[in-house]
């Protein structure tokens, strides 16, 4: 009976969170009010290696991975107090470290794309970890063990916490299956029936897959109005643009679209509440494309010993496996996956996750250069490019 | 001296003070925030940096790109037939209100208040109920056999936005409309009529005039928020009916935004809403003095 009670608080929860804001990682939402998902291990109380914890914890990262809930015991036990602030965009916290904020911030959830751009632009940000202080880090999956894209000069600098990927999803009532690749949604008997998520990486990046670019996420110009022509070509067919998943799963629950392109499989759960059936299925030769955050510490945070012995209790199994069912998303705790209900564990396909050296999280590269480079177009042309998209 | 009326007379000789907090507030929180966009839009974007100097290339860029030149002209396209929409109806509602349902008046304008009890996201959404291809005006005409197929324009459309921005901004035009027609007395309108004056002679050289300060609140919420508006579009406006908005909410979040040409696309808008804004009142006074 609690198990009902606490499923359905979670599906409303996150119900409501799919509505907020834009993309996938604004709905995730803190989970203050709803109950622990899982009885937790220890609390962690301990000594961190070389300091005393206690005091504040500075968290700034997306709604819902300070893992209020799964956290809280930890918190109390230690007399840590969080202080959480949430971004609405992946560049949100160096804005702030930038502006006044270097000192003060200590927890950041960067997502892959971001910590890539971060790491490769030499800007400051994240501090290199000390993998001896998060003994948990070593339960990870094998991808996310050796994840190239928290790695630079043999220094780690980020402890995955979810993972996913954003696949089709469509009504199966009008669709048997999606097609082959995404250049063929250009093909008139689509007209009517596209939603895309609001995101210019994404879509170009699968578009550029689409049209067999050597490197989708590094394009010249000229390459990049190949992909704008060819998206072009499947505008026709869109009815809306949405501003985030919920929004997204919301245009097919009503069936103002019928397939949706860069979504979650999180919204076929939305739609069977509300009784529409939806499926989710990829272009069987694009595919698609994966995304995960992490756990990272600010360079100068101010209490380091408490970010330490967070990000190490929240790399627990139990605590791994809270929050990713919170989220709805794939655990990166290989233990956790076990202790994870079967309806969310089967939304992703943990086999990618299960080889090592990043399998295809870390070859998958969809972000573009932050600044030009010789012939290849910075992330500024991508945008641009995904306006006059969005405008035509 | 009386003691009594000893503040009343430091009050005299400092009229303005009572006015410093109110300042002090439009100063801190918009006058100063307003400059640093102001400042900030003669910088330039460098990657993740931003690059303090002095350049007009944001602005060169707004002003050559065909892209945002279409997108100025179809926001101010949009906010005008707003305008024009909600204005009118704002003034017939209020004039009922004041003149024709005199002793209803408070309750209606309760109801119109009511209205905006309801958060804004999910007045769009129930116009997305309303006007959705399966929504209440598809599914009502289909049953009521006027069309066989949904009308795919009611949703995901530009009309779409105007309907729904109208929705949202009607009861916002109404109240300033209302208050300035509770200054006109029905024997100005009576004298008028009296001296022969037809019922657009009274529109135009009384009412209109009279209730000028209503006409032009009315006129600033409709206009300025519609044109600023990017929430609209992107729930109800579908892929053909993107804003300026969007794209200056673009310029400012994520991997590939850039602060100063965001800023700059903002001072170009205002600059072109208040243009307009002064256009359309100069030639109401045109009108109501011709």
């Amino acid at each position: 009976m609690r198990r009902t009670i606490v499923d359905d608080r979670l599906k409303n929860f996150l119900d409501a969170k799919l509505n907020a804001d834009v993309s996938r990682r604004s709905f995730l939402q803190g989970a203050a009010g709803l109950s622990t998902l899982t009885v937790l291990g220890g609390t962690g109380t301990a000594l961190a290696a070389g300091g005393k914890l206690g005091g504040d914890l500075n968290f700034l990262g997306w709604d819902g991975e300070n893992g209020a809930n799964v956290a809280k015991p930890f918190l109390e036990a230690n007399n840590i107090k969080m202080n959480a602030s949430f971004q609405s965009a992946a560049d949100e916290a160096l804005t702030r470290f930038n502006t006044g904020g270097r000192g003060a911030m200590d927890i950041l959830t960067p997502n892959k794309d971001f910590q890539t751009a971060i790491l490769k632009s030499g800007v400051e940000l994240f501090q290199p970890l000390d993998l001896s202080r998060i003994p948990t880090a070593s339960g990870l999956f094998p991808t996310f063990k050796t994840a190239s894209w928290l790695v630079k000069d043999g220094k780690t600098y980020g402890i995955p916490i979810i993972w996913g990927d954003e696949p089709c999803v469509f009504n199966p009532k009008k669709w048997d299956a999606m097609p082959a690749k995404y250049t063929d949604f250009a093909d008139p008997k689509f007209k009517g029936e596209l939603v895309l998520l609001d995101d210019p990486f994404g879509n170009i990046w699968l578009w550029a897959k689409s049209l067999d670019m050597p490197e989708p996420s590094r394009l010249t110009a000229a390459q990049l109005q190949k992909v704008l022509e060819a998206m072009l070509k499947a505008k026709p067919n869109v009815v809306t643009i949405g501003g985030s998943h919920g929004d997204m799963a919301d245009v097919l629950v009503r069936g103002d679209a019928s397939i949706g392109i860069g979504g979650w499989a999180y919204q076929v759960v939305i739609a069977k509440g509300k009784g529409v059936d939806l499926k989710v299925g990829s272009p069987s030769v694009d595919g698609t494309f994966f995304w995960s955050d992490s756990y990272a510490i600010a360079v100068d945070a101010p209490n380091l010993d408490n970010a330490y012995a967070y990000i190490d209790f929240m790399t627990k199994p139990e605590s791994n496996a809270a929050l990713a069912t919170e989220l709805s998303s794939g655990c990166t705790v290989e233990a956790a996956y076990d202790l994870m209900k079967e309806d969310i564990r089967s939304m992703f396909p943990y086999e990618h996750v299960r080889k090592p050296s990043g399998s295809i999280l870390g070859t998958q590269i969809v972000v573009p250069p932050q600044k030009p480079d010789g012939d290849v177009v910075g992330a500024a042309s991508w945008v641009e490019a995904w306006q006059t998209f969005k405008a035509s | 001296m009386s003691s009594s009326a000893a503040p009343a007379a430091r009050e005299q000789s400092r009229p303005h003070a009572s006015m410093l907090p109110a300042a002090a507030f439009y100063i801190v929180f918009f006058a100063l925030p307003t400059l640093c966009l102001f400042v900030l839009s003669f910088w330039t974007a460098d990657g993740f940096q931003l690059i303090p100097g002095f350049t007009l290339g944001n602005y060169e860029k707004i002003f050559t790109s065909p892209l945002y030149r279409a997108l100025m002209i179809r926001t101010i396209g949009v906010a005008f037939v707003t305008t024009a929409i909600v204005v009118p109806i704002a003034f017939a509602v209020s004039f009922l209100m004041r003149f024709v349902f005199e002793r209803r008046g408070q309750f209606i304008l309760q109801m119109v208040l009511l209205s905006l009890f309801s958060g804004y996201l999910v007045r769009i959404y129930a116009w997305r109920t309303i006007l959705g291809k399966q929504g209440l005006l598809n599914s009502t005409l289909q049953w009521l056999g006027v069309i066989r197929e949904p009308l795919d324009f009611l949703i995901y459309s530009n009309f779409a936005v105007v309907v729904t921005l109208s929705g949202l901004l009607l009861p916002l035009a109404v109240l300033p409309l209302y208050s300035a027609m509770l200054n006109i007395g029905r024997d100005d309108i009576e004298a008028a009529r009296d001296l022969g004056a037809g019922r657009l002679h009274v529109l135009r050289t009384v009412l209109l005039p009279m209730a000028m300060p209503g006409v032009r609140t009315a006129f600033a919420f409709s206009f300025l928020l519609s044109a600023g508006d990017f929430v609209t579009p992107s729930l109800v406006g579908g892929a053909q009916s993107l804003l300026i908005g969007n794209i200056i909410s673009d310029q400012f979040r994520g991997i590939g935004s850039n602060w100063p040409l965001g800023a700059a696309m903002a001072f170009v808008v205002i600059a072109v809403m208040l243009a307009s804004y002064l256009i359309v009142m100069r030639l109401i006074r045109w009108v109501t003095t011709w």
